[in-house]
């Protein structure tokens, strides 16, 4: 399965999801003029990857900012890794957060709330 | 027709405008104006708190007239969308973000009535709110996720302030203020 990797914009992060170790990241800032066109081939790649592999999943995000829209297609994405976390597969998520924005801390602790996989949530050593 | 900017830009300056465009908007120039606010509010030395929440404010706020012009309003109809307004300003010790756009006549019930619901709720209620919302299945003809109303609500400090202005048959003028 191919890589998938996507350069930051100003409003899409970028994107490094590696089939062979299963370490998936994201990293900058997510406000895209459309977050379903901008989310469904990360979706798709996702889906593709848990069906076809069994190595573990670590997902790392550093997103610093992240618009509504990109909240929802980001709870797609944790329900699809929820899954396969329910399915027996090996799923951590690790949430960078800005320690200077209390925001970022309540948004990474709602998305915990929606889910049951190993989630932690981190400072945010670079920020 | 006299060219006198000046009289325009202190009115703005009487509102607290720190920044202000009024015009089609595109998600390149939603873009570059936030990348101004955040700039603005960093030379301020505003708390990267509120900073975020201003900016966050703004984004949702102006993607939201942006999705609502580009969905409703067709080319033929350029004036109409043209008329879309942002005004980020300060008012003593916080931040207005002010958002207006031209809406159809037959979508101001149901808006007003969202608005409505959402300035009765405390933090609590609209955080419930929020997580139902998020659970929801996409509508189909949205490119947003109906959360936009209900994140600045969260994050506003007073309740909502909005007024729709009658403008023709057709036509209202929407004017939403979110105090930060």
């Amino acid at each position: 399965m191919e890589t998938l990797e996507l350069a930051n914009t100003t409003s899409t992060p970028s994107v490094n999801f590696q089939a062979a170790t299963g370490h998936l990241e994201l990293n900058g800032e997510s406000y895209p003029e459309n977050s379903f066109d901008f989310y469904s081939p990360l979706l798709s790649w996702v889906r593709e990857f848990l069906d076809t592999s069994t190595v573990a999943v670590r997902f790392k995000i550093r997103l610093t900012y992240m618009n509504t829209s990109s909240i929802k297609s980001m709870m797609d994405l944790l329900d699809l890794l929820e899954d396969a976390h329910t399915g027996g597969r090996e799923v951590t998520v690790t949430w960078y957060y800005d320690e200077e924005n209390d925001r970022a801390l309540e948004m990474a602790e709602e998305f915990r709330e929606e889910v049951t996989l190993p989630f932690f949530v981190l400072p945010n050593p670079a920020a | 027709m006299s060219v006198n900017l000046f009289s325009l830009r202190e009115r703005l300056g009487e509102a607290g405008a720190l920044i202000a465009f009024s015009g089609s908007f595109s998600h390149s120039l939603i873009e570059e104006l936030g990348v101004a606010v955040r700039k603005y509010l960093e030379i301020e030395h505003v708390q990267k708190s509120a900073m975020m929440d201003v900016f966050s404010v703004y984004v949702e706020a102006s993607q939201n007239v942006r999705n609502y012009t580009s969905k409703k309003l067709k080319e033929a109809e350029l004036h109409i969308n043209a008329s879309s307004i942002i005004v980020i300003a300060k008012r003593d010790d916080h931040y207005e973000v002010n958002a207006g756009n031209m809406v159809e006549q037959v979508d101001v019930a149901e808006l007003r009535e969202r608005l409505e619901e959402l300035r009765l709720l405390d933090k609590a209620g609209l955080k419930a709110l929020y997580k139902e919302q998020l659970r929801r299945d996409r509508s189909p003809e949205s490119i947003g996720a109906g959360l936009g109303l209900i994140d600045m609500a969260r994050r506003s400090t007073a309740p909502l302030e909005f007024e729709f202005a009658p403008v023709d048959e057709q036509y209202s003028f929407f004017s939403l203020r979110v105090t930060v």
